[in-house]
């Protein structure tokens, strides 16, 4: 419930922004590093822009990266995972090693390389973290689609005639819709994680305003570290990162699937999974 | 199933033969064979991803090796023609490839062009930093996350647990950066605890235990996060191990037998529990690669990561491609290694 709370003011936010922003987050509107005050609610940076104003325009490129990077992957991955569970053999054994392919490859140093070499820019970052998000959402809806095809209804519904979109659409994608949804807000908060990490290192859009960018500047300038400077240039845009992911984690939570493990004493199964979105593995990237 | 006797955990028995070090190590099936030739391919595919990657993006290749708005952007033509001779570039692709894969072979990574030194010399000094950051930081990770997942799991739901798994879910969304830069402003700069950064005092002329403890103090807070940011995977995956031990036969029958509480969690559940942590141990190899570019960056240590980000910044190619060759491979190969490992501790797993 927090969880959904958070995100829904940071998408008022993001969409009001416009109208919420004092000042022009890009422009110079004061003098470089005024203290907080009535007219810089958080005092300005470096180069003398509102630092409150770069903080609600934030949320706009968080919003949209967020947003256009799961989509990419959603359909990516529902479109490889539900061809691969549903026709299995040849095609689900290369989706699957495509998938082992990508997970093992460490995202951070391709996305760093691609970046650096085809020039920072939002689309770039956004398409890339599509490209390398997607293998879990594969794995997972191919999962969910293999042990609900041994329920009938699939065969049932072959059996009358209807071809595999049909199938896909009227009845998978509803069953597969909780995993489905309870992965995503695990991508998105990966993505604008990734997103901002790739701004923190100098990667990002520099024409976007976005908080990585923002910590990576407060880091870089030596005054950072004298006098109170950094509680309100340093912090803020973190915080903002901060609470925005864990939003979007509490929402996770909320929704996975419970694939309870067996706490009766009386189970002897010790083969039980952990819950596929509890515990991302150590694989994913920018963290 | 388990029967009472062999659930009894004294003693790995699960484990067929221990003579030979080497069971799991060399293939024996088809299916530990492909598991090579899969490892194999994806460092081939490494290693070609970043000889082509620089050669796919638009513009000249001269234009990749030297970007537009660093010092070195070349405009005269015929410089360009001499570097172009220089670099190779104008024989044809696959002549570039085979010239590409025979220096690699012989360990040239190319030259940096900022400091004109080859990149594998520069390489080299910095490995073992990264090394001993990353070793470190593990550790410190085994430390904090495997007796709070094992307590965790002991307790689930009540006590203790819900609060450790909180905290541990919350460190696990926090952006490393944004908590490196936090901690360094406060911890080294304003309270002055930590030094600010760098791996060693500079022109210190310490020796022996001296070096050590410098050495230490610099390391403390890098390796401090990095092994909090890998306990909480470590933590999340005890503890769950954990869990699905608690319905275990044998702890009823230690329970029969009169055991206390305490040895039966420690001695015998948790330590059956441990085989998937190790396996989440060896993966953090491939997590300690994406931190390690962002807190050698924020506590400018001079290792792999931090090498890479200065290539990215002074858009340095041969440097940056000489440190992502380093790094996936490593990570690649570790995972491998922990794939092989797996086998060796549990033979369920043998495909």
């Amino acid at each position: 419930m927090v969880g959904l709370v958070i995100i829904l003011v940071l998408i008022v936010v993001a969409l009001l922004a416009p109208w919420l922003v004092p000042y022009d987050p890009a422009a110079i509107t004061g003098d470089a590093f005024e203290r907080p005050s009535s007219t810089h609610l958080l005092g300005t940076n470096d180069a003398g822009s509102d630092i409150f104003s770069r903080l609600l325009w934030g949320t706009r490129t968080t919003l949209i990266v967020g947003s256009i990077a799961t989509a990419l992957v959603l359909v990516i991955g529902i479109a490889l995972g539900l061809t691969a569970g549903l026709r299995g053999g040849f095609i689900d054994s290369f989706v699957m090693r495509l998938v082992d392919v990508f997970l093992a490859l460490p995202v951070l140093p391709l996305l760093i390389f691609i970046a650096a070499l085809a020039g920072p820019s939002l689309t770039v970052s956004i398409l890339m973290i599509g490209l390398f998000a997607w293998p879990q959402t594969a794995r997972i809806v191919r999962n969910q689609t293999l042990s609900l095809r041994t329920r009938g209804f699939v065969d049932i519904a072959r059996g009358f005639g209807a071809g595999p979109v049909h199938v896909m659409r009227r009845h998978l994608i509803p069953a597969l819709g909780p995993v489905i949804a309870a992965n995503l807000v695990f991508v998105a908060g990966l993505a604008i994680t990734i997103e901002a990490g790739l701004s923190f290192i100098g990667l990002g859009d520099p024409a976007a305003v976005s908080w990585g960018a923002d910590l990576n500047r407060a880091l870089s300038d030596p005054q950072i570290y004298i006098g109170p400077l950094w509680l309100w240039w340093l912090l803020p845009p973190g915080l903002a990162l901060t609470v925005t992911v864990l939003g979007l984690t509490f929402i996770g939570v909320a929704l996975e699937p419970r694939f309870n493990p067996r706490w009766n004493r009386s189970e002897r199964s010790r083969s039980v999974a952990p819950p596929a979105t509890a515990i991302p593995a150590p694989d994913a990237a920018g963290r | 199933m388990t029967t009472v006797e062999e659930a009894l955990p004294v003693g790995d028995a699960r484990n067929g033969d221990k003579s030979d070090p080497l069971v799991g190590a060399i293939p024996r099936r088809r299916g530990q064979w492909l598991t090579l030739g899969a490892y194999l391919a994806t460092i081939f595919v490494l290693i070609t991803v970043n000889f082509a990657l620089p050669r796919m993006m638009p513009g000249d290749p001269i234009d990749a090796l030297m970007a537009f708005g660093s010092p070195n952007y070349v405009t005269d033509d015929e410089t360009r023609a001499n570097l172009a001779a220089y670099y190779d570039l104008d024989d044809p692709v696959p002549e570039q490839y085979v010239g590409y894969l025979t220096s690699l072979a012989q360990g040239d990574l190319g030259v940096s062009i900022v400091s004109n030194v080859p990149v594998h010399k520069e390489l080299g000094g910095r490995v073992g930093w990264s090394f001993l950051l990353i070793v470190t930081a593990i550790l410190i990770s085994i430390l904090i996350g495997i007796p709070t997942g094992i307590h965790s799991g002991w307790k689930r739901g009540r006590g203790l647990d819900r609060g450790l798994l909180t905290f541990f879910l919350s460190v696990q969304n926090l952006p490393i950066f944004f908590v490196g830069s936090v901690v360094l402003v406060v911890f080294s700069a304003k309270l002055g605890i930590f030094p600010l950064g760098g791996a060693t005092t500079p022109f210190n002329e310490y020796s022996g235990i001296q070096e050590v403890l410098d050495i230490g103090r610099h390391l403390a807070l890098p390796a401090l996060l990095m092994g909090l940011e890998f306990a909480t995977y470590e933590y999340l995956v005890m503890r769950s191990s954990m869990v699905a031990e608690l319905g275990s036969d044998y702890l009823m029958g230690g329970r029969a037998k009169g055991l206390r509480e305490r040895r039966l969690k420690y001695r015998y559940a948790g330590r059956n529990a441990l085989l998937p942590v190790v396996t989440v141990i060896g993966l953090q190899f491939s997590l300690a690669v994406t931190g390690i570019i962002f807190i050698e960056q924020i506590f400018s240590f001079p290792g792999v990561g931090g090498y890479m980000f200065e290539a990215v910044a002074t858009r340095d190619y041969p440097a940056m491609q000489g440190a992502f060759l380093v790094l996936t491979i490593t990570v690649v190969t570790s995972n491998f290694l922990v794939d092989v490992l797996n086998r060796r501790l549990d033979p369920r797993t043998v495909a």
